[in-house]
């Protein structure tokens, strides 16, 4: 079979359908979307004589790999130039079909998530319950579920005690934080997914608002005097979420359940094309000169491909969520403050910082969800070590797996 | 005969259905069902009928009143209170034992009570840590015990001689309702979670369910097949919306659904409804058509099978909070009482609450077609 030059070129508009051969990535060239203009060639099949090729105003890439001076000679150099090259175009080419695919996805998402909140607010349902945008996925963060019940027993316990001032102060707290929440949600579009990314880590977000309610009220339900009470209504979420915290990594470890729902995942995606999130794979040689400062520490996360100096507001802002707690926007210093294990390999420096040398490649290995962040060296091939040990990656020779900490220069 | 106190109103209104609803502008019974004496003082939390080995019909409503309370309901329509005992806080659930003998009663008060109705002595036979929301009773083949769920996230099963739970499982979130069926039970909690147990031998979690809904669970009811094993569960949620999921079937995936529910549409603006919440489901023990109660004040009696809807009731005036059928299906009781949908405001605690009592045998036959 002729090798596709246009493949080669990261342009063969035929994809999985062309004639002719594309080494290296069997998968990646179909990803792409045939252009329109193939649909009708494949019709116009049948028509014609069976033994030619596709025929349409597209010129046939069989045509031009004869005239190119490749053509004719298909020896082995062509076929190593065909495999050494396809990987770093085939995988040039997914994160663009990623991107069109995720994006609308995520747009639809981001539309039911508008239309949900904009029906909850106006139609008198029940405010304090859970809400999940896709059935799949586990709440989003800063709601808290209170049944009736639940509400209406504290309502009597503080009837009983006098002190029916603070349930009506707690209930109108709770009121607020819900309207805040929902309108963060109302206005919620491409830019501004940073009320998704809490998504992610709905067990740690969830701690803040609780947690602070709880708190704040635990006294006055102290001076209640049903101490009971104070366990019931603070969403005894306290012992729960401290297990999230220190769990964290196992949220991270849905990421890899949120990637394959390219919706949230391209948080990364609108800014940096090139990261298809939460698909294991190098991204193009392009992003690396810049995308790598940073990088490193966010290991499985997969924010890796997010440097400070890259995240313009949107990101900044919704890296901070993610690690913030929800409501700081302090880059990336507020990580620091949770005692996320899957962050606390990597110091602040990190996250400040972007002046690292470019030999780190990015690590967005979203796989490592037992938060492998770096191989250790003896996992390493020749070859990927002189990689990483090199000023710059060579195309068609990037490894795959995260550099060893060893080669990390903070 | 008096035993429910100073709230009698025992004399007074017997089973008489037509001096109500004459009043001009009273919603509290437009179906002009029959009215249940001496009803609770405070809003009905759970109702439950005896079962099928109890001669005649008995009727179980617990309350925020702190009480749980006992009508025998004749042939006639007639309900006759019978018995009354109190909890030091709210009861969330009701239950009877199989034998009829025994009701079980869980409330805020943290304990659950066992009612023996022969002698109407109530001993406590299972503590939590928290409010105990649903209790129910388990009868296997080689054990019998009861089953609470409550708000501290456990699951406990009590045999009513000890004080210590025989099993205790854990929950990942609050319990918000539950449903027992031989061999299989289903557990609602908090953050929409869902969790299928089978009973045999002993109980054991089966799997995890991904909830369809997108918000609060709210009550949940097993559905059996024509013969009569448990195989799948209805969901109801805060949003006026019930899911159905079928279980241990081959395309269980295809087969489930989910409707919308106890919405009504406003008259300026096509778009907007306004969403209630569904309270209580039931399923007809004979039939296996699904009543539903929601806080829009209505029921609905649904064929799953046929997909389709077989009555809407006029709205009352106060949410519905609770439904339950008896053992033969005859006997349809629905309780109307507040149920804090809409916060402390919307609370009166002088309004009179209500336990109706509608006549099932002809309305929830399924359609045919089927």
């Amino acid at each position: 079979m002729t090798v596709c030059q246009f493949f080669l070129q990261g342009r063969c508009r035929f994809g999985d359908r062309c004639w002719n051969e594309h080494p290296g990535a069997r998968g990646a060239g179909g990803a792409r979307p045939p252009p329109a203009s193939q649909q009708l060639s494949a019709s116009n099949r049948r028509g014609w004589n069976a033994s030619s090729q596709r025929y349409s105003n597209v010129i046939q890439p069989s045509s031009f790999s004869r005239s190119t001076p490749w053509g004719g000679s298909r020896g082995p150099d062509q076929a190593s130039f065909g495999s050494s090259t396809g990987s770093g175009f085939g995988a040039a080419q997914r994160p663009f079909a990623s991107l069109s695919s995720g994006d609308q996805d995520e747009q639809k998402l981001l539309e039911g998530i508008v239309k949900d909140v904009e029906v909850w607010e106006s139609s008198g349902q029940w405010m304090f319950s859970a809400y999940s945008p896709l059935k799949t996925q586990p709440p989003v963060a800063g709601f808290t579920d209170i049944s009736p019940e639940e509400l209406r027993l504290e309502y009597h316990n503080f009837l009983t005690s006098n002190n029916l001032q603070s349930y009506l102060n707690s209930v109108q707290q709770l009121i607020t934080q819900w309207k805040n929440r929902i309108n963060q949600l109302k206005t919620i579009n491409k830019s501004n997914r940073v009320a998704l990314l809490p998504n992610l880590n709905n067990g740690v977000n969830q701690a803040a608002p609780a947690l602070g309610f709880g708190s704040t009220q635990a006294r006055m339900f102290g001076s209640s005097g049903s101490s009971k009470s104070v366990q019931n209504f603070s969403f005894k979420t306290s012992p729960g979420f401290a297990p999230a915290t220190s769990g964290s990594p196992s949220v991270f470890g849905t990421l890899p359940a949120l990637g394959a729902v390219p919706s949230a995942g391209s948080a990364v995606s609108a800014s940096t094309p090139a990261f298809g999130f939460g698909k294991p794979q190098i991204t193009s040689a392009a992003s690396f000169s810049f995308k790598t400062p940073a990088a490193s520490g966010f290991g499985s996360a997969g924010f890796s491909a997010a440097p400070t100096s890259l995240a313009g507001s949107p990101f900044g802002a919704a890296m901070a969520l993610a690690f913030g707690g929800g409501t700081s926007v302090a880059g990336f210093g507020s990580p620091g403050s949770q005692s996320h294990t899957a962050f606390s390999k990597p110091s602040n420096n990190i996250f400040g910082s972007s002046s690292i040398p470019t030999s780190l490649p990015v690590s967005n290995v979203i796989s490592a969800t037992d938060k492998v962040l770096f191989t250790p060296k003896d996992q390493l091939t020749q070859e990927e070590l002189e990689q990483f040990q090199s000023k710059k990656f060579t195309l068609g020779k990037i490894p795959l797996k995260p550099p060893p900490v060893e080669l990390i220069h903070i | 005969m008096s035993l429910f106190g100073t709230t009698s109103k025992f004399g007074s209104n017997g089973s008489s259905v037509g001096t109500f609803g004459s009043a001009a502008a009273d919603h509290h019974n437009p179906m002009k069902d029959i009215e249940v004496t001496s009803s609770p003082d405070d809003s009905i939390g759970c109702l439950s009928f005896s079962p099928a080995s109890l001669p005649g019909n008995f009727l179980v409503a617990g309350s925020w009143a702190n009480d749980v309370r006992c009508w025998e309901v004749q042939d006639n329509g007639q309900t006759v209170p019978k018995a009354q005992h109190i909890h030091a806080g709210p009861v969330l659930g009701v239950c009877w034992s199989d034998d009829g003998s025994k009701v079980f009663t869980a409330s805020c008060d943290k304990t659950a009570k066992m009612w023996d109705l022969n002698s109407n002595l109530a001993i406590q036979i299972a503590q939590h840590d928290a409010p105990i929301k649903t209790v129910h009773w388990i009868k296997a083949s080689n054990y019998r015990c009861v089953m609470t769920g409550s708000w501290d996230r456990t699951l406990k099963f009590w045999d009513t001689r000890s004080s210590n739970p025989v099993m205790a499982l854990q929950l990942p979130e609050r319990c918000y309702c539950a449903d027992v069926v031989y061999p299989m039970a289903v557990v609602a909690t908090a953050r929409r979670g869902l969790i299928v147990y089978q009973l045999e031998n002993q109980p054991s979690e089966v799997r995890r369910v991904e909830s369809s809904l997108k918000f609060q669970n709210r009550c949940v009811a097993i559905f059996k097949d024509k013969h009569h094993k448990p195989n799948g569960f209805a969901l109801g949620s805060i949003e006026g919306k019930i899911a159905f999921h079928y279980l241990n079937v081959p395309n269980s995936v295809k087969d489930s659904f989910t409707f919308k529910c106890h919405r009504s549409n406003r008259a300026n603006s096509s778009g907007s409804q306004d969403i209630y919440a569904v309270n209580g489901m039931a399923f007809h023990p004979i039939h296996g058509t699904l009543a539903t109660v929601g806080s829009d004040g209505r029921f609905n009696f649904w064929d799953k099978d046929g997909r389709a809807k077989l009555k809407t009731s006029e709205p009352l005036d106060q949410p519905i909070s609770a439904c339950c059928f008896n053992h033969n299906g005859n006997i349809f009781a629905y309780a109307s009482s507040y149920d804090w949908s809409k916060g402390h405001e919307f609370y009166n605690p002088k309004r009179k609450n209500y336990i109706f009592l509608r006549n099932a045998a002809e309305e929830l036959k399924p359609r045919n077609g089927k």
